[in-house]
């Protein structure tokens, strides 16, 4: 028995060939049980698009809806929130959304008010820190977390500060500007969350 | 590249001081009989789906639902909604098939060459009880659907336990936790089926490897290798006709891995309830306690004990002799290594009797199964036309078991006797092919 | 060795017989061969088209959503909220009659079942056998009955379609039916009527089972990489048992 000599050659071939064909295998198997953590069909169709009429909210008033599970903050802003917005600037970590917070917003809403018309602010209400829902704090006035405050969020996690255009001050822990979904206007007084412009054209 | 491999490969060995030598004694230095056959793919197959089951098991507990009224749903929704829960699916339920299917050859292997006789008894009697663990957990894993075969096969095999006198009743209601199998039956089921059975099945095989390992591996000529010549070209002090496990019997092995997976997936991927045998057509329908289906039967692995129960009497008050029987002929099974006497191990060298005796074993054992899987319901009339088929259920049925458990009396006497007329068994093994 | 594979054959020759003898039982009576498949989309949309006209309206598919039943037959989204969707449910909806289950009841003694897992439960040829089988029963409170299903509380949806049919007694019996014979043609021809109530069986047949579908379509590849695989591992081995023999 075994006498011949080894064709050391052909096995080494064989070897690497089945190894690399058997391992092409597992990973393809695995494929599936990786996708499957996937947002489900289910998920996914909790996820529809949301439409909402804005007609019931007045003027300083937030709305939040819910869009895939998470907060959507619908705010109606005053003039003066509007008129105080660019003086803000000096005070945030990226004011004009172009720089860091480049992918917190679609390009319709790349703007100072961070919005397809200025006076709706639609945004997901989820701060960019660890994911706490911030407190609407609308009003001018002096707070006990800032003298000087014009209006915008308050995270009662970790105290991270955003004006009434969910872009973050400086010197707190959150990192980017809040989220803009994707929406766009049905008509005068409706918009759908979910769906961009383009596509709803 | 090859070379940082293995200087990490010897920076792990030298810090765990039992890899190597665990490495050496149950694969490069574990030396096997080189004359397996085919039969003797089975053991690493069973393993292979074992760990497929364990994979699978755990993605499927992520979507599933354990209640009553959310399981059913939460399988359609495994089904359609969750990405490829499809796939993961039906490898579960095929598996399950295939893990009896496996098990039951693997097992037949043992006994046609008499791989539970001295030195091996242990592994034969971890083995089996690998099997009942086995039987309980797929019992329990065909309950979690939730459809009516489910809630129907948990309420008659539950019912088992209520023939027992005195405790019977209330024992049915502790197993149930309810006065039907419910949400209580499921969650404890599920709790046993995913996390409990499946430990108890994995120590059970690790010991059952141990214990094959340290006595070494029997083989189709039924020779002790360790017992013959030593020296072979990889070791002078190894047996002759040993080969190291690894690499001869894991290419080996990989191939019959390819193979079987050609099997398993045709029919995932082409046939998952095999026309009802694998997935059964009522189990599309959600559970149901105020309809039974039809036609009540267990799926094909349990058929042949359930047959048992079918048509064994009720005498003296009490349906209590059904059950024992069919715990009795699982019980009997272990016996194995003591009620064959015989010292020839293999069915080459054994005698005439031997073989007739186990192919009418496993004719029995067959069409047992064919009575509990309703085959003979349908089989009968078309062979032999308007019968009454009770009668005739019940008396094949009791022949069947008059057969089962014959050959377990035959054999012990036609070994104890020394009836047999066994063939010279040669000193060395042989290789055929 | 050398009995493994008489035994195998064996057995697998006595697995096929009885699960052939499983597939023939029938249901109160012989059930015909409906020829479905899912593989045939242009039948499938037919059956779609046919299910939303004439059956949905009490029967849900409640595990099915339109979307993905758009995209499984090769329809857009218009299309089915257009031509199928009459409920004006959503896209991603599942598709759920609105008949209120308890005037159902009412009208029928029972509330119109849920056909998602129809044909996985009863099999295609068994559904198809059901729509091909109904007749007209003046004794039946609804009066129409149904060979494969007697007593059926459904009136028949595709009489339109199929026309009438009545049942012919077996001589000197009121109650055995021999054969059934159409007393008034519908719209349909009996081709015509077949054809379509295998496109339904079909639909449903999907319905029953939508990833069947993938399963065809990855299974091909699946068993050619292993058999690849297999072949390159029974080399290997060959190779390696040249030491041993």
């Amino acid at each position: 028995m075994g006498n011949e000599v080894v064709d050391h050659g052909r096995r080494r071939f064989l070897t690497a060939a089945t190894a690399v064909v058997g391992g092409v295998g597992v990973v393809a198997a695995a494929v599936p049980f990786i996708k499957s953590w996937e947002p489900s069909a289910r998920a996914k169709a909790a996820g529809a698009p949301v439409t909402q009429s804005l007609k019931k909210i007045e003027l300083g008033q937030q709305l939040i809806v819910s869009w895939r599970s998470l907060p959507i903050f619908i705010v109606n802003r005053t003039k003066q929130q509007l008129a105080a917005l660019p003086g803000q600037d000096p005070r945030l970590v990226d004011p004009k959304s172009d720089g860091s917070s480049s992918a917190q917003q679609p390009k319709y809403a790349q703007n100072e008010a961070r919005s397809i018309k200025p006076e709706w602010l639609v945004m997901i209400g989820i701060c960019t820190h660890l994911g706490c829902v911030p407190t609407y704090v609308g009003e001018m006035k002096p707070e006990p977390f800032d003298p000087n405050w014009q209006g915008g969020y308050y995270c009662p996690c970790h105290h991270s500060r955003y004006d009434m255009a969910g872009r973050v001050y400086k010197d707190v822990p959150a990192p980017k500007n809040m989220v803009i979904p994707p929406y766009h206007y049905v008509d005068d007084m409706t918009v759908q969350i979910g769906v961009n412009p383009k596509e709803a054209s | 590249m090859a070379n940082v491999f293995s200087r990490l490969g010897g920076w792990i060995t030298e810090r765990s001081p039992g890899l190597m030598p665990m490495y050496r004694k149950h694969m490069s230095e574990y030396y096997a009989p080189k004359n397996f056959n085919l039969w003797y793919y089975f053991g690493s197959l069973a393993f292979l789906v074992l760990v497929s089951q364990i994979v699978t098991g755990i993605f499927l507990t992520m979507n599933y639902n354990p209640s009553a009224a959310g399981a059913f749903d939460s399988v359609q929704y495994i089904m359609r909604d969750v990405e490829w829960g499809w796939l993961i699916r039906y490898m579960h339920s095929t598996g399950a098939s295939l893990f009896f299917i496996v098990v039951f050859l693997h097992m037949f292997r043992g006994i046609i060459y008499g791989s539970y006789k001295k030195p091996r008894e242990l592994v034969w009697l971890l083995g089996m009880l690998i099997f009942l663990v086995l039987m309980a957990e797929a019992f329990m894993g065909y309950v979690l659907p939730w459809g009516n075969m489910s809630f129907w096969g948990a309420k008659v095999i539950i019912s088992l336990f209520g023939t027992i006198p005195v405790i019977g009743g209330h024992l049915v209601d502790w197993i149930m936790g309810d006065f039907l199998p419910g949400d209580a039956t499921l969650n404890r089921f599920f709790a046993l089926h995913v996390i409990a059975l499946p430990l108890v099945l994995l120590l059970l095989v690790v010991l059952h490897l141990a214990a094959l390992h340290e006595v070494g591996s029997n083989n189709p000529d039924g020779v002790e290798i360790k017992k013959g010549p030593k020296g072979n070209r990889w070791s002078p002090l190894a047996p002759a006709d040993g080969i190291p496990f690894h690499p001869y019997y894991t290419v080996k092995d990989l191939f019959g891995v390819g193979f079987f997976l050609l099997i398993a997936a045709f029919i995932i991927f082409f046939a998952p309830t095999l026309g009802g045998w694998f997935l059964e057509h009522d189990n599309s329908i959600r559970a149901n306690n105020l309809v039974t289906p039809s036609e009540i039967k267990p799926v094909w692995y349990f058929t042949s004990f359930y047959g048992i129960v079918r048509v064994m009497p009720a005498f003296l008050g009490t349906a209590v002799w059904g059950v024992l029987t069919m715990f009795a002929a699982i019980a009997v099974l272990f016996l194995f290594p003591w009620i064959d006497r015989g010292q020839v191990k293999s069915i080459r060298y054994r005698g005439t009797g031997f073989k007739v005796g186990l192919g009418v074993f496993v004719l029995a054992f067959i069409g047992l199964g064919s009575l509990g899987a309703g085959v003979t319901d349908k089989v009968f009339p078309e062979w032999f036309g308007d019968v009454d088929l009770a009668t005739w259920d019940n008396n094949f049925g009791r022949l069947m078991i008059l057969l089962y458990f014959g050959f377990f009396v035959f054999l012990w006497a036609y070994t104890h006797f020394g009836w047999e007329k066994t063939k010279p068994v040669p000193d060395r093994v042989t290789m055929h092919d | 060795m050398k009995y493994f594979f008489p035994v195998l054959a064996l057995t697998l020759g006595l697995l096929a017989g009885s699960a052939s003898v499983q597939a023939e039982e029938g249901h109160g009576s012989e059930l015909m061969s409906s020829g479905a498949s899912v593989r045939d989309q242009a039948s499938l949309q037919r059956g779609a088209r046919l299910y939303f006209n004439y059956c949905v309206g009490c029967h849900s598919l409640k595990y099915m959503r339109y979307s993905r039943m758009a995209k499984d037959l090769g329809l857009t989204e218009n299309e089915v909220m257009q031509n199928l969707n009459f409920t004006g449910a959503k896209f991603d909806g599942p598709v759920i009659s609105h008949m209120p289950p308890a005037l159902a009841t009412k009208w029928f003694g029972k509330a119109p079942p849920d056909l998602s897992l129809e044909v996985s439960a009863k099999g295609a040829d068994w559904v198809y056998t059901y729509l091909n089988t109904f007749y007209l029963d003046p004794h039946s409170p609804v009066g129409w009955n149904n060979l494969t299903l007697p007593n059926a509380a459904m009136p028949f949806p595709l009489w339109e379609l199929q026309g009438m049919q009545t049942a012919v007694m077996k001589p000197g019996s009121a109650h055995q039916v021999e054969k059934l014979e159409l007393s008034q043609p519908g719209r349909l021809t009996p081709a015509q009527y077949q054809q379509a109530t295998r496109d339904l069986t079909s639909f449903l047949q999907y319905v029953s089972e939508p990833a069947a579908l993938q399963r065809h379509r990855y299974g091909v590849w699946v068993l050619l990489f292993l058999a690849f695989f297999t072949l390159l591992a029974y080399m290997l081995k060959k190779e390696y048992w040249k030491d041993v023999h």
